[in-house]
């Protein structure tokens, strides 16, 4: 059975790819041999492949491969070079010696600790101890003994108001830190 | 067996490019810089149909292989080194136009002057002026191609690559690339109707 | 490269920022609407063994003080704002002056005046977890001497 136009005309490209099977490519052939118009349409698409092929291979013909592969050179160069420089500025914050970054980080992270006891109360840890901070004292003349009392974590300020008492009087040795009396 | 398979798929390398490529994969710059100088004219050529751009196409032909030689260790020879090499040329342009679009105008430069000097030494088979202007209008119509339609046809005019080889680079079926084929050339004969 | 080499700089110059938002929002933790003092007057001697069941809660830290016996004779719970003085009767024409200065990380500061009269004893600046207590001891008291509780807490 002879192919009509039509579906020669759908196949043509494909059968000058070479794109088409043996039988085919005979039945194509064949047509477009006895056929003026499919042969002026096989002319047309040899002369687009041609015109394109053409324009293209002058376009390419102007640039030299000495020009073309100093551009990749210089990528692969600058490539290396910005590894390098990475491993540079890495090198610092890996290696102990130069912890640069060390600071800032532990400054960063001593103040999460503190102000996430601030803003999360749950966390539970709150002040570090019940005992006391006494930050000033003052006993206007008097003698005073400030105690504090580790394994109760008490404080107790002791005045001795006399010092012929002070001798009788028993020195405290801690305090309680019971919440309530 | 994978080894096997492996063994099979080195033999699809031609085994001057497979040996080249082994070296670049030490790192050889110069075995690396001889397949830049065997394939950097066909692959500017397909980017040069695809991007319509002088310079750009420049840019991306050797950010192409720059790029080939950063990935190279990744090539194992499972297609051939140049169908490898415009599947990374081809991402290329389109991620490129995804980025810009352009305005064609420096290709027909050159084709004028193609035309001009073919005309001049009588080889060309077309008038000078008619042969100017059917180029003029195979750009203009080139440039109303989507990226894909672009592709298929370049890649087939220049390197006359099977519709297999297309459809890996482009990572789509063959019967898609016949179709693509089949409606580019349609468009372009119809943009020139007058002058193919 | 250069935005690479700057990281540092970077990171140092968020963490002073860091620092500097710091200070505000510690001053910004919100000061409770003032706090409960509770005083408590123990009076301990050796002139009986004899511990105030009151003071149960206490017994074993008391006892360290080496005194035979304990006995609260005077208790006083008052609220008091923040930066005014609160004044606390101690026997013995004393007085207790507690000045609430201010509520930050979950401590409390005050500043603690023991007053014979108008005669200056004991003065002292304390800070306490909320919830916490001080001794405050040695002033005589009819053969004894008086230690008194300082117990503090936020409404």
């Amino acid at each position: 059975m002879t192919m009509d136009c039509e579906s020669v005309r759908r196949t043509l490209g494909a059968w000058l790819d070479g794109e088409v099977s043996e039988k085919e490519s005979r039945e194509i052939r064949a047509h477009v041999e006895a056929c003026p118009s499919c042969r002026a349409e096989r002319s047309r698409l040899e002369r687009l492949q041609f015109v394109l092929r053409a324009a293209l291979e002058e376009g390419a013909s102007k640039v030299t491969f000495e020009s073309f592969w100093h551009g990749i050179e210089r990528r692969i160069s600058q490539g290396r070079v910005r590894h390098r420089e990475f491993w540079d500025w890495l090198r610092p914050v890996i290696l102990p010696r130069r912890l640069a970054w060390a600071i800032p980080v532990t400054v960063v992270c001593v103040l999460a600790v503190l102000f996430a006891e601030q803003f999360f109360f749950g966390l539970g840890w709150g002040p570090r101890s019940n005992v006391a901070a006494v930050e000033s004292i003052d006993g206007h003349g008097f003698n005073l003994a400030l105690l504090r009392e580790s394994e109760t974590k008490t404080t107790v300020i002791w005045l001795f108001e006399d010092e012929d008492e002070e001798e009788d009087e028993p020195a405290p040795e801690a305090a309680s830190t019971d919440a309530s009396l | 067996m994978a080894p096997d398979v492996k063994e099979e798929q080195r033999v699809i390398v031609e085994p001057s490019d497979w040996e080249l490529v082994r070296k670049c994969q030490t790192g050889d710059v110069g075995a690396f810089q001889e397949l830049a100088a065997k394939y950097y004219q066909k692959v500017f050529m397909v980017i040069l149909g695809i991007l319509n751009h002088r310079e750009d196409a420049l840019e991306i032909a050797q950010e192409t292989f720059y790029r080939a030689f950063r990935k190279i260790r990744e090539f194992r020879g499972g297609s051939t080194f140049y169908t490898w090499l415009y599947r990374i040329a081809v991402n290329q342009c389109i991620d490129f136009q995804r980025r810009q679009r352009r305005a064609p105008a420096e290709v027909r430069e050159a084709i004028d002057e193609l035309l001009y000097e073919r005309g001049e030494h009588g080889t060309d088979p077309y008038d000078a002026l008619e042969g100017k202007e059917v180029m003029s209008r195979l750009l203009a119509a080139l440039n109303d191609l989507t990226p894909d339609h672009k592709a298929v046809i370049v890649l087939r005019a220049v390197e006359g690559l099977s519709y297999k080889e297309i459809s890996e680079i482009l990572g789509c079926s063959e019967g898609t690339v016949m179709s693509r084929l089949h409606y580019a050339r349609k468009k372009l004969q119809e943009k020139l109707a007058h002058f193919l | 490269m250069n935005r690479l080499q700057k990281l540092p700089r970077l990171t140092l110059l968020c963490s002073l920022l860091l620092v500097g938002l710091s200070a505000p929002l510690g001053a910004a933790e919100k000061a409770p609407q003032g706090l409960h003092l509770r005083i408590g007057t123990i009076l301990a001697s050796n002139e009986s063994e004899d511990f105030d069941p009151k003071l149960s809660r206490m017994k074993n830290q008391l006892e360290v003080i080496k005194y035979s016996s304990y006995r609260l004779i005077k208790e006083e719970v008052q609220k008091v704002q923040w930066r005014l003085n609160a004044v606390f009767e101690v026997p013995g024409g004393r007085s207790l002056v507690i000045l609430p200065q201010e509520y930050r990380n979950q401590r409390l500061a005050l500043k603690v005046r023991l007053l014979q009269g108008d005669k200056p004893l004991v003065d002292t600046t304390v800070r306490l977890r909320n919830r916490g207590y001080f001794l405050l001891g040695g002033p005589a008291h009819e053969g004894g001497v008086l230690i008194l509780s300082i117990f503090a807490m936020t409404p």
